[in-house]
């Protein structure tokens, strides 16, 4: 039996998934002091229902990341950057501890000049005086030649509780992105440490033996070993648990379009052809763009509990959250009063509902039922405009190839998926201004928490290899090898699927649906002085995002 | 995080799938390493700075361009198409105000395909800023346009397109023609005899860095733009003029390209030639995106950069001053006619040998402009390429009086009527039509 649990702003859900079905469920309001009491409530509720033998994995995801990164409650990192020319370095900067080391490596992972050991030395000695403990050491063009990292790790281990470097979790190029995604690791190491530490003693407190695995922002998981080396890849995990949720319950084939309706916000995710789109750069944190990967979605601040407004004549919702609904003792009347006064929905204390639409009608010369379809219709508007938006930019991302570009597959959604809190009452408006068919499926609800149990692991490697250097790399899984001048594309390929599968054997990923996919592959001739020197050549394969299959089927409903 | 001064959007087309041969400086790899270092800076992560793909130019667009014999199928393949479609997407990101500013960083490139296209010339088949400026005109009713080529050889193919265009100032600064192709590209070129002063040529001597270009911009460059008053200004930013470019002999920087592209302003840029794919595109590359969206630069340098390689030295200097000070008394007081042709009649008359060194083939035109008072003038070209029969192309431009469009016309059905050509092409612009017959 599978166990998931999903860490949500207001609610942790969870569900116990066995081979004939949803077993149990649970829901807990979220402590946000104090995560692990709300997973512990749940757990305490479900593993005595199924006996704590028979749980053979635990998957969880946890907003604990992402809070603390957003809240800034994370610890001092000393973050030695090694950038040579380009963009101004200190862009990136974070913290007080930042620091440029000269030193410059090139496109194609060439020294171009030597790093600048005794200024490394230097801030490393200012970063032990002022108490520091964690370490970031990112590198311009370290997917192309770690030495740079390596070196600087050199400098600080021996003062540090934890360094991370930034070719380890990507061989994607963005060295701003990789400054932010290492120092954002190092920064939450401590307080995710302590959190995973609390999680297996707790699980082992109630008589579990399950493999435990944490949520990743592009839908798959990781094993919780893993996760302490790499808690930055757990952030922003939640919305793509419910896209998870929703490719467990329901059997989607199509180009779609996901909508999880929560209490402030709303998520859109887009599937092509079935599968989740992921964005092609990484996820955004705190208003910092990571490598981390993740699932391709957009927020929108609209959601049940977001406030209605009259502005110039104009029904607005959200974006603001002025607390809860007036049905559950707010102020301000929201899109989840509306839903009441429209008869859509039938929460609280839906008389205060009424109360508070007719207030705010009354100041603007209209009713209290005219004011809520307004504000509902205001509502699915944004949310269709978001959508349309969204398949717009997908579809207009940029390609290399001219075959690419001829032959260019465009999404264009068929069915809307619904989830969240406020997803059945609302289906009948989003019906009225989606032309495709809306579908809410059965257990909108809890979506979330059975995605976050069937989630499988995801994995990506990029590869680099350069003939005429005779180098070949895989930065994620900390792969360099010799190569000769007639490495080859098809070689190339190889390596990578076969490198991918010894990591997840090595992690001991037992997945029979495992799938190692190549999603590109190029060769470069590199020519100098009119003759062919080598070649540059790059590949990438993954593991994509998808649901344990067997369960797939106990779980899914008609929809 | 950085946030960009003016939005630019850059229209990113590699054509990775395509080249002339593999070998060929013109191959896949040019923009291989410029892709890997805006990736690796995150130019697309700064704030304003947005990445595009490119639009399809069809037939038609490139039908107000070029007079393509046999026919644009023949000549064209889907790659040039995609490319000055890249150059039009920039165009309409900037009409349509989506980027304050766009960089059509796409390969190949078209700066010396001219008017009458027989096949490839100096790696390029159609004119891709030419293709754009058509658009511009067609689509958006742009009238005065500005383009500055800042490529180390002379934009030929551009010159000839524009050269009885009073509307369209075309701007070349380039190595020297008689130390490097084309050849051509000298101060007494300045148009045909209705567009007199709107080309404006500035030969450098080899070895001209920084100061050199810098000068000329300041000195030539913006005080005729400021003259011309043009709706808009694009830059033919070809990056061969860089010291460590493998088919040239400048010494301009990307420091310098920066500088000029921000002291220059243009709304549009397309990139052209440079063929040091590793020393110089991908710092030329960024330093111009850049410069064009007003986020600082000072940075941006090549890995081996050293100033004093590109220190000019003082002859060259001096050489620069006093060119840049006769080249300003040339468009002051130009002379009436140009210094090469011939008067017959209403027309002005001139013989042309064009060589396709790409696709080896030898072309030669006798090119006829009317020169009325009232307008450019219908243009009438009879072309011949190697032993193939002669073609007919008649042009009544932008803006035509009504007189010079009857001419157009009546030259054309006599044309056909001659039996002298095998294929006839007529564009009319204000009667918006494009007429091909084979005789
Ligand atoms: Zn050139
Ligand atoms: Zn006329």
């Amino acid at each position: 039996m599978l166990l998931g649990i999903d860490v949500g702003g207001t609610h942790t859900d969870a569900v116990l998934v066995g081979a004939e079905g949803l077993l149990a469920w649970a829901k807990a309001k979220t402590n946000r002091t104090d995560l692990l009491s709300s997973i512990r409530e749940v757990l305490g509720r479900i593993v005595p229902e199924a006996g704590a033998g028979r749980i053979s994995r635990l998957n969880l995801s946890t907003t604990l990341s992402t809070n603390a990164i957003v809240e800034g409650l994370v610890e001092p990192v000393g973050i030695f950057v090694a950038s040579g020319p380009g963009i101004d370095p200190l862009a990136y900067s974070i913290g007080e501890h930042y620091r440029v080391i000269p030193g410059c490596t090139d496109h194609r992972g060439r020294i171009t000049s030597h790093l600048d050991l005794a200024a490394a030395r230097e801030h490393a000695g200012a970063c032990r005086r002022a108490g520091v403990s964690v370490y970031a050491c990112v590198g311009k063009f370290s997917p192309r030649n770690t030495d740079f990292e390596e070196t600087l790790k050199e400098v600080v281990h021996p003062q540090a509780d934890f360094v991370t470097l930034g070719h380890e979790f990507s061989g994607q190029l963005g060295f701003g992105r990789r400054v932010h995604t290492a120092a954002f690791n190092a920064a939450v190491w401590r307080v995710f440490n302590r959190f995973a530490d609390a999680v297996q003693r707790c699980a082992v407190g109630l008589g579990m033996s399950a493999r435990v695995n944490i949520l990743k922002a592009d839908g798959g998981t990781m094993p919780l070993s893993m996760s302490r080396m790499f808690p930055v890849e757990s952030i922003l995990s939640g919305p793509a648990a419910s896209v998870m949720g929703i490719m467990a319950v329901c059997d989607i084939q199509e180009d779609s379009v996901i909508l999880d309706i929560g209490g402030t916000t709303t998520d859109i995710a887009l599937f092509a052809d079935g599968a989740p789109l992921t964005s092609p750069e990484g996820a955004v944190i705190s208003g910092r763009p990571t490598l981390v990967r993740a699932l391709k979605t957009r927020s929108i601040g609209i959601g049940g509990d977001s406030a209605i407004s009259v502005v110039d004549g104009q029904v607005r919702v959200g974006p603001r959250r002025l607390g809860p609904a007036m049905c559950e003792g707010g102020q301000t009347p929201t899109l989840t009063d509306a839903l009441n006064v429209l008869g859509a929905a039938d929460l609280g204390d839906t008389v205060a509902s009424r109360r508070g639409l007719g207030e705010l009608a009354a100041k603007h010369n209209t009713d209290g039922p005219t004011l809520a379809q307004d504000a509902a219709l205001a509502a699915v508007t944004s949310i269709r405009a978001a959508v349309i938006d969204l398949t717009r930019s997908v579809n207009d991302r940029p390609v290399y190839t001219i075959y690419e570009l001829l032959e260019g597959k465009r999404v264009t959604p068929k069915r809307v998926y619904v989830m969240g809190g406020p997803a059945r009452a609302m289906s009948g408006l989003l019906a009225e201004v989606f032309p495709e068919e809306v579908f809410v499926p059965e257990s909108y609800a809890v979506a979330n928490a059975i995605g976050a149990a069937l989630s499988r692991p995801t994995l990506s490697a990029e590869l680099f290899a350069d003939t005429q250097r005779g180098r070949m790399l895989i930065p994620g899984l900390d792969v360099e090898e010799s190569v000769g001048g007639d490495y080859k594309l098809e070689q190339a390929e190889a390596d990578a699927a076969r490198h991918l599968r010894g990591y997840l054997e090595h992690l001991r990923i037992p997945d029979p649906d495992t799938l190692v996919e190549t999603v590109e592959a190029q060769s470069f001739n590199m020519v100098e002085d009119d003759m062919l020197v080598g070649r540059s050549i790059r590949v990438k394969c993954q593991i994509r995002p998808g649901v344990l299959q067997g369960y797939r089927k106990a779980v899914g409903c008609r929809c | 995080m950085l946030k960009a001064r003016n939005s630019l959007g850059v229209v990113f087309f590699p054509a990775f799938d395509w080249a002339i041969s593999p070998t060929h400086p013109e191959r896949q790899e040019r923009l291989l390493y410029t892709q890997d270092q805006l990736r690796e800076e995150g130019l697309f992560d700064v704030a304003g700075i947005r990445e595009y793909k490119p639009d399809l130019a069809r037939v038609p667009d490139v039908d107000l361009a070029h007079f393509t014999f046999p026919d644009v199928e023949h000549v064209v393949t889907s790659s040039h198409l995609i490319s000055a479609g890249g150059a039009m997407r920039a165009a309409r990101l900037v009409m349509e105000r989506e980027a304050e500013r766009a960089f059509a960083l796409v390969r190949p490139p078209g700066h010396h395909a001219m008017s009458v296209v027989h096949g490839t010339r100096g790696f390029c088949t159609i004119n891709i800023e030419a293709v754009m400026v058509e658009y511009l005109r067609e689509r958006y009713g742009v009238r005065r346009i500005a383009i500055v080529d800042t490529d180390c050889h002379h934009g030929d193919g551009t010159q000839d397109i524009y050269w009885h265009d009073p509307d369209v100032l075309f701007i070349s600064m380039h190595q020297d023609g008689r130390t490097i192709y084309p050849g051509t590209g000298f101060p007494y070129e300045l148009g045909g005899p209705t567009a007199m002063g709107a080309t404006c040529n500035i030969p450098l001597l080899p070895g001209t860095g920084d100061q050199g270009f810098l000068h000329m911009l300041d000195h030539v460059i913006m005080p005729l733009l400021e003259r011309f008053k043009p709706e808009i200004v694009i830059n033919s930013a070809g990056q061969d003029n860089h010291f460590s470019d493998p088919i040239t002999n400048m010494a301009f920087s990307a420091q310098g390209y920066a500088e000029l592209t921000r002291r220059l302003g243009a709304q549009i840029a397309v990139l052209e030639g440079g063929y040091s794919i590793q020393g110089a595109l991908p710092y030329v590359n960024l330093g111009i995106c850049l410069a064009m969206a007003g986020v600082d630069t000072s940075n941006v340098r090549e890995p081996d950069f050293d100033p004093e390689r590109v220190k000019q030295e003082k002859r060259i200097t001096e050489y620069t001053e006093s060119l840049a000070d006769q080249l300003l008394e040339y468009f002051t007081s130009p002379p009436a006619l140009p210094k090469h042709g011939r008067v017959e009649g209403e027309w002005f008359v001139r013989d042309k040998e064009i060589h396709y060194d790409t696709d080896s083939i030898f072309e030669r035109q006798l090119e006829k402009v009317r020169m009325c008072g009232e307008c450019g003038g219908t243009v009438v070209i009879e072309s011949r390429a190697g032993s193939d029969p002669v073609c007919l192309a008649v042009r009544i431009p932008v803006g035509a009086c009504p007189e010079c469009a009857k001419k157009g016309h009546e030259v054309f059905e006599l044309g056909q009527r001659s039996r002298n050509y095998r294929r006839a092409m007529l564009v009319d612009r204000p009667g918006k039509s494009v007429k091909r017959v084979l005789i």
